[in-house]
């Protein structure tokens, strides 16, 4: 390549000045700004632990508690805990007292569900290629397998672990494979998932709702709260924003409320209270009525997150919809909604989140077999003094989901760049 | 004048004003007449039961015991239990918020620090306390924590002075003598001299530019005055040391095993949450302004008190204000656990006397009525510090 570069600098200022300019925005970055060396361990070590004597004594004093910690957790979790509770009870943790002949749909779900996961994870993550993302990957999955084997008994769990992982392989070559022509089938598959699982569970002989238990149960009482609430959400933010006064207070009343006043306290209603305002004769199951307020509770905050959503349009949206002879619901169908919704993504998974981990509220009220009031049983009866590891599992398996979740979430949050003006 | 200028009236049925009114209207009657019919439901379904709706159970004997709180007993009318439980959700309320604001804050802190580990060590924290619910976490320091420690006869002792038990953890804790009183007016002489003071000393500051120390200026008169007046009105305060019995412990503060798991684990949760807000509102102090307070060369720790953190607090009022809504709220999973919080004590007065559309309706409006008043507080600090901001 040529470049032109000296001779241009040394002719007449200014014009040739704003030339140059130009040219040097041109050149490659790597050409300008050196790379950073990496630091040697004694250097990062200096820089990063022990850069005052403050930082060092920090650290320290850090290391020490923080050791001490680790090695107590350690050491309980290898040699003082007894596990046998969680090895016991797992089927019970996962679908509580679902009938076994008919535990054939709770597989069955699982794989659909994995099956799409993967397809998913194959057309939108990107393929790992630098070595030290590959050994991570394959330590991470070495050491989950370890604790699995650690903490789990029994051939059967293996079988059905294995072929969920099979399943997910597949679906992830798959995805590799089709690639983006998936993108809009994996839309609606996502979407028509859910009720088919609840088909698959309930239909043609199957399990009633008063019967189902365990993880499962926190699992689908999410799902159904965060897809009944969303269009209900949305119509009440719509509805706080709207002209029409008797709509906006009626709106703006339910969200206040519904926000004010603790879910354990609405669950209690929807149980003893809900039934009365109902016509007479008509009996509805208690979790119907617990999940009917998780909806009724959730949509109050979906409809917080979008009325956040579209407030940060700016006006000359509503006008350039106005001015295009849009009537009120297509402007905000097809021009504000898909730009408010899009800016309430990491939000929404929050709120999805959170509702998640509320489901363990069930286990506040009697007659609910979710997964916290699963374990709590487990140490009541046989495995007295157990608390410690019935409770911790418990825990652990709605941290990963939650967890991984929320890492999920930051990522789609980057790359969304909301936040970012 | 044209045909443009003379407005003409459109038919009814396209008149915008008219539309909206009718649309309006029948929202409302739509609303009134499930409302009606939840009602007369509710009615119809009482009348069955024969029971009607009344608020007069609250004047009645309450008849059940509460385990802790103010001092109560079951001879008490129910509205007076009622309140017991009120109370007691209110102290959870409030110790909770203490403490997860100043746990929240240093972990805020702590996940910005320049220390690796001291970093990770915070996103430890956040990440884990985060995403567990908050429920097994109650259950988990009730049952696996404070049930689990050594029982009455075997209770820990700290140096015969705090003992450490499953029954309660009790602490010496100062009670009020004869005479405190009198010290009681030396301590608010304190305050005000303080105060003198540190107006002096700012007002120094301001006209020579020498170091106002006004919070040290501050805290030696209070100290000063109070010490003085501790000895002027003769042992004003006591502390009284719990001493163990058969059965429980006498004297001293008693934090039962239900009062200890609900605050520590509200405080913690809420603490991750709080310090999540703490660092995204240091992150959204402009980068400017820190760059400002290295080139005055202020040191990190002056960077932060003087600088980062005062606009940083500032953004972080209102979800600050949300977390301590729902710590708050959060107080309700106390039934959890048997504390007998407003919820719990709710309940009880379910099981015992029915009218639970009633007793709900209460307890929520309590909900909302404490809710909004920390939302009032915490608007009126917003302004505060907002308007200060805009005036300088």
């Amino acid at each position: 390549m040529v470049r032109p570069r000296e001779e241009r600098l040394t002719g007449t200022l200014p014009e040739d000045l704003e030339r140059s300019a130009i040219l040097v925005e041109d050149r490659p970055v790597a050409e300008v700004a050196p790379a950073k060396e990496p630091l040697g361990p004694g250097e990062w070590v200096r820089q990063n632990l022990f850069s005052s004597w403050f930082n060092g004594a920090l650290t320290v004093v850090a290391a020490v508690a923080g050791g001490w910690l680790l090695f107590q957790i350690t050491r309980w979790f290898f040699f003082r805990a007894e596990w046998a509770v969680v090895k016991a009870n797992l089927r019970v943790y996962m679908v509580g007292g679902f009938p076994l002949d008919q535990i054939w749909r709770v597989w069955t779900s699982l794989y659909l569900v994995v099956a799409l996961a993967g397809l998913s994870v194959g057309v939108v993550a990107p393929r790992v290629r630098t070595l030290r993302g590959i050994l991570v990957r394959v330590a991470l999955a070495a050491v989950g397998a370890l604790l699995l084997m650690y903490l789990l008994d029994g051939v059967g769990i293996w079988v059905l672990i294995g072929v969920a992982v099979a399943v997910f392989a597949a679906g992830v070559a798959a995805g590799r494979l089709l690639g983006r022509r998936l993108r809009v089938p994996l839309v609606v598959g996502w979407t028509l998932a859910f009720p088919a699982v609840v088909l698959i569970i309930r239909a043609f002989g199957g399990v009633p709702p008063s019967r189902w238990a365990g993880f499962m149960l926190n699992l689908i009482v999410a799902v159904v709260a965060i897809f009944v609430s969303f269009p209900v959400g949305v119509l009440l933010a719509l509805g706080r924003r709207s002209t029409l006064r008797a709509v906006r207070v009626f709106c703006v009343g339910f969200i206040e409320l519904i926000r004010g006043v603790p879910l354990v306290t609405l669950l209690i209603f929807s149980i003893l209270v809900l039934p009365l305002l109902l016509p007479p004769g008509i009996t509805v199951p208690r979790i119907m009525l617990a999940m009917t307020m998780f909806v009724v509770f959730s949509s109050a905050y979906v409809g917080e997150i979008v009325r956040g959503g579209l407030q940060g349009i700016p006006d000359g949206q509503y006008e350039a919809g106005r001015a295009l002879g849009l009537p009120t619901w297509r402007m905000m169908g097809l021009v504000i909604l898909p730009q408010a919704l899009r800016h309430t993504i990491p939000a929404m998974i929050g709120h999805f989140i959170s509702l998640f981990k509320d489901t363990t509220l069930l286990a506040a009220l009697t007659g609910f077999s979710e997964l916290l009031a699963t374990a709590r049983r487990a140490t009541a009866v046989q495995f007295i003094g157990a608390e410690q590891e019935a409770l911790l599992s418990a825990a652990l398996i709605f941290w990963g989901i939650a967890y991984a979740m929320a890492r999920w979430s930051q990522r789609v949050e980057r790359r969304l760049g909301v936040g970012e003006r | 004048m044209s045909a443009v200028a003379r407005s003409v009236r459109p038919p009814l049925w396209r008149n915008v004003r008219a539309l909206r009114i009718a649309g309006q209207v029948v929202f409302v009657v739509a609303l009134l007449l499930v409302g009606r019919e939840m009602f007369l439901n509710l009615e119809y379904g009482l009348a069955q039961r024969a029971r009607d709706l009344s608020l007069d159970f609250f004047g009645t004997r309450a008849g059940f015991g509460i385990s802790e709180g103010i001092t109560y007993s079951p001879n008490d009318t129910t509205r007076f239990a009622y309140i017991v439980g009120v109370m007691n959700t209110l102290r959870v309320a409030v110790f909770g918020v203490m403490l997860a604001s100043v746990v929240g804050l240093i972990m805020g802190v702590a996940r910005l620090s320049s220390n690796w580990l001291v970093r990770r060590i915070a996103q430890a924290y956040v990440d884990f306390f985060r995403n567990t619910p908050i429920l097994i976490q109650i259950i988990f320091w009730w049952a696996a924590v404070f049930l689990a420690l050594p029982t009455i006869t075997e209770a820990i002792s700290i140096g015969g002075v705090a003992f450490i038990s499953n029954r309660a953890v009790a602490i010496p804790w100062p009670r009020i003598q004869e005479g405190a009183g009198v010290w009681g007016l030396f301590l608010l002489g304190g305050v005000l001299l303080g105060i003198v003071l540190a107006r002096w000393r700012t007002r120094v500051n301001e006209a020579t530019g020498k170091p106002h120390y006004r919070v040290l200026w501050f805290l030696a008169a209070f100290l000063v005055v109070g010490a003085v007046g501790f000895v002027i009105s003769g042992d004003p305060v006591m502390m009284d040391v719990p001493e163990p019995g058969r059965f429980g412990f006498f004297g001293g503060f008693q934090l039962t095993p239900e009062f200890g798991a609900l605050l520590v684990a509200l405080a913690i949760y809420t603490s991750a949450f709080i310090a999540e807000i703490v660092r995204g509102s240091i992150q959204a102090v402009e980068k400017g302004q820190k760059e400002a307070a290295e080139a005055l060369g202020l040191t990190r720790v002056q960077q932060l008190r003087f600088v980062i953190l005062p606009q940083a607090l500032r953004i972080a009022i209102p979800p600050v204000n949300s977390q301590y809504l729902n710590l708050t709220k959060n107080t309700s999973l106390a039934i959890a656990i048997g504390y007998p919080d407003l919820m719990s004590v709710s309940t009880t007065i379910i099981n015992q006397r029915g009218h639970e559309t009633e007793m709900l309706l209460v307890a929520m409006a309590t909900f909302l009525i404490m809710t909004l008043t920390i939302s009032f507080v915490m608007n009126l600090l917003n302004r505060a510090v907002t308007t200060k901001g805009q005036r300088r």
